[in-house]
């Protein structure tokens, strides 16, 4: 059973249409980077997860329950971050915590809580003094209470610098280890690739694209761009390397030394060995890979870049 | 991951399509939460000491001047009468600044979804904010009413507790009713400055337009415009027969509507002072020697409880129903 199920939402504020149409699933256990940029509507997405908006039309279930009508039971077993919204300036983080696990009828212990979130020192002191960062460790750690099922992270890595971030990931790898689903937004890839098994890239309210973090950065034509300097090339070794069946293109690219540049999917050796083959030397080569930025792009600006949707 | 999650499918109990539940444990945990942060804020402590100082201040004038009250061992009733009057317009005042933001602000600043991604319901979230408002409330007056007691008693010397509680219980009562009111309010926009105009609103509704309303309802009754009339009685006085006119019933009714209105009728049920019943501005002799059940002391009761019950049911109902 999936642990979110979108079918065919769609949301309309006023004119404006939000989501259309918007159709994917969250696998049990895995970690789901739900990825755009600011505004292609995935805030809006999670509102009607957690039922703080209902849907125009379309249908959300999570954890197997419809999200309107059993909206308490899902919040019950889920752990949410919410994305830009303020504490309560009057409390501290321990009563914060108290009061989430209060709520959930959970038996956490705050310190341990904000101990795995680096926050335990701040405990006794009110949130309105806390940084961006140390408001988000608290959230974090409001959504880990009652060990839940679902964890929703909306953007989780704001206000975070490079070391909370990657602080902010190894407990999402903890949680799913520890059998939870993970669904993370964000607007940057690069916090998504590290840690999703999966990522979905949401474009003007539309899924453009849904696949393994890999599944995208093949999605890239033509894969790794292999460039090998040579002393020399003639054009009946370069047929040769054409000619293999993993290489999409190859070309030369200037003259001191000649450049080889090669288009590859698969074995980059055999490209080498095809020109050494052919008495070529090879002085030096490089190969570079498609970023999962540059995917990022093609999916979410007009901007060509060479990607094809697949 | 459990596997037994489908049989939750059909376990909770999904009435209509966007009614929520409401859970007690949930409303103590929001109203519990709501109250710790509220008494924290500077507002509470101002609120007390501002009680605290209407007290202070009034019997300190009462046992300057009212040397004459005091002979006559009334200083109590005068205490009720004088502070009633200033907490009949000061009450709903501070109700509605404390109530303002209670549900527009958290929607404002988002963090409503802090509350709403626990498994607290709308309903919840609701009743939680006017219980944990009305504690605060509560408290500021009690804290202030009570550490006024002392230097009442002090200056005063009789000291009549069941008039001062009296008066103490009717102000609670009489903050609920506006506190539901600005909930009910608050509840209804995402928008602090909607929701302030909307309070502005009421005050000026209760305290601007009904104390108004009287003197219309007699005008337009004299005159016989639209379907208003003026009913004639008689009263006695001095062995001489006066006849007089007042609006009809149905015109009262609506003015004993007022919560400021309840809130004196009130006060006399609960207190025992007379120079309460002597400022009601009817008497049975109006009606015919019984007054209307509507305008029986005991009634305010009821149109208090109104006021807590009306707005608060048109906001559960309608806050269950839009995107937050």
């Amino acid at each position: 059973m999936p642990a979110i199920t979108v079918d065919e939402l769609t949301k309309r504020y006023g004119q404006t249409l939000a989501l259309e149409d918007l159709s994917f699933e969250v696998e049990e256990g895995e970690v789901f980077g739900f990825l755009g940029p600011n505004g292609a509507g995935k805030s809006t997405t999670i509102n009607v997860i957690l039922d703080f908006a209902r849907p125009t039309a379309g249908e959300v279930s999570v954890l197997g329950m419809d999200a309107q009508h059993n909206s308490r039971e899902i919040r019950r077993r889920t752990g949410v971050l919410p994305e830009g919204v303020e504490l309560y300036d009057r409390l501290t983080a321990r009563q914060h915590l108290e009061f989430a696990i209060e709520s959930k009828n959970a038996a956490d212990d705050p310190e341990a809580l904000l101990e795995r979130v680096g926050l335990v020192d701040a405990i006794d002191r009110k949130a309105g003094g806390y940084s961006k960062g140390m408001a988000q460790r608290l959230m974090l750690a409001m959504a880990l209470v009652g060990e839940p099922d679902l964890l929703i992270l909306d953007e989780p890595s704001t206000g975070l610098d490079p070391n909370g971030a990657r602080e902010m990931r190894e407990i999402v790898r903890e949680e799913r280890d520890r059998g939870a689903t993970v669904f993370f937004s964000s607007h940057i890839m690069e916090q998504v690739e590290a840690v999703c098994d999966r990522v979905g890239i949401l474009r003007d309210g539309r899924m453009v694209a849904e696949d393994s973090v890999e599944g995208l950065r093949d999605s890239v034509e033509g894969g790794t761009t292999l460039r090998v300097s040579v002393d020399r090339i003639d054009d009946d070794a370069l047929q040769a390397v054409r000619s293999l069946p993993d290489v999409s293109d190859a070309a030369v690219d200037g003259h001191e030394p000649p450049t080889v540049v090669v288009t590859v999917d698969g074995s980059k050796t055999a490209v080498l060995s095809a020109l050494e083959d052919r008495g070529i030397e090879i002085t030096d080569f490089e190969t570079t890979e498609a970023s999962l930025e540059d995917v990022f792009q093609s999916y979410t600006t007009d901007a060509e870049t060479g990607v094809r949707a697949r | 991951m459990s596997t037994d999650t489908s049989t939750a499918t059909g376990s909770t109990g999904a009435s209509g399509s966007a009614s929520s539940s409401i859970n007690p444990e949930s409303v103590r945990a929001v109203a519990k939460k709501d109250f710790q942060d509220a008494v924290r804020s500077w507002l509470f402590w101002g609120l007390s000491v501002f009680f605290f100082t209407i007290l202070v201040v009034v019997t300190g004038a009462l046992s300057y001047f009212g040397e004459d009250i005091a002979a006559q061992g009334a200083t109590t009733d005068m205490l009720v009468v004088f502070v009633s009057q200033i907490t009949k317009v000061i009450v709903p005042l501070i109700a509605l600044v404390l109530g303002w933001k209670s549900i527009a602000g958290e929607r404002e600043s988002g963090s409503i979804k802090v509350l709403l991604s626990l498994p607290h319901s709308r309903k919840d979230v609701l009743l939680g904010k006017l219980l944990g408002r009305s504690a605060v409330l509560s408290l500021s007056l009690t804290v202030g009413f009570v550490l006024a007691a002392v230097v009442v008693a002090a200056l005063l010397g009789a000291f009549d507790i069941v008039d001062y509680a009296g008066l103490l219980v009717m102000s609670i009562i009489y903050g609920v009713a506006y506190m539901s009111i600005a909930v009910a309010l608050s509840s209804l926009t995402r928008s602090t400055t909607i929701a302030g105009a909307a309070m502005g609103g009421v005050f000026l509704m209760f305290y601007g337009v009904w104390n108004g309303l009287e003197g219309v309802f007699r005008l337009l009754g004299e005159r016989d415009i639209l379907f208003f009339d003026t009913v004639t009685y008689t009263v006695e006085s001095g062995g001489r027969t006066f006849e007089l006119t007042r609006p009809e019933d149905w015109a009262y009714f609506v003015l004993n509507l007022d919560p400021g209105q309840a809130y004196s009728n009130g006060l006399t049920l609960l207190t025992d002072v007379e120079a309460l019943e002597q400022q009601s501005a009817v008497s049975a002799e109006m009606f015919g020697g019984e007054l209307p059940i509507f305008l029986q002391d005991w009634f305010s009761f009821l149109i208090l409880l109104f006021w807590v019950v009306v707005p608060l049911a048109i906001a559960l109902y309608r806050f269950d129903r839009v995107d937050i």
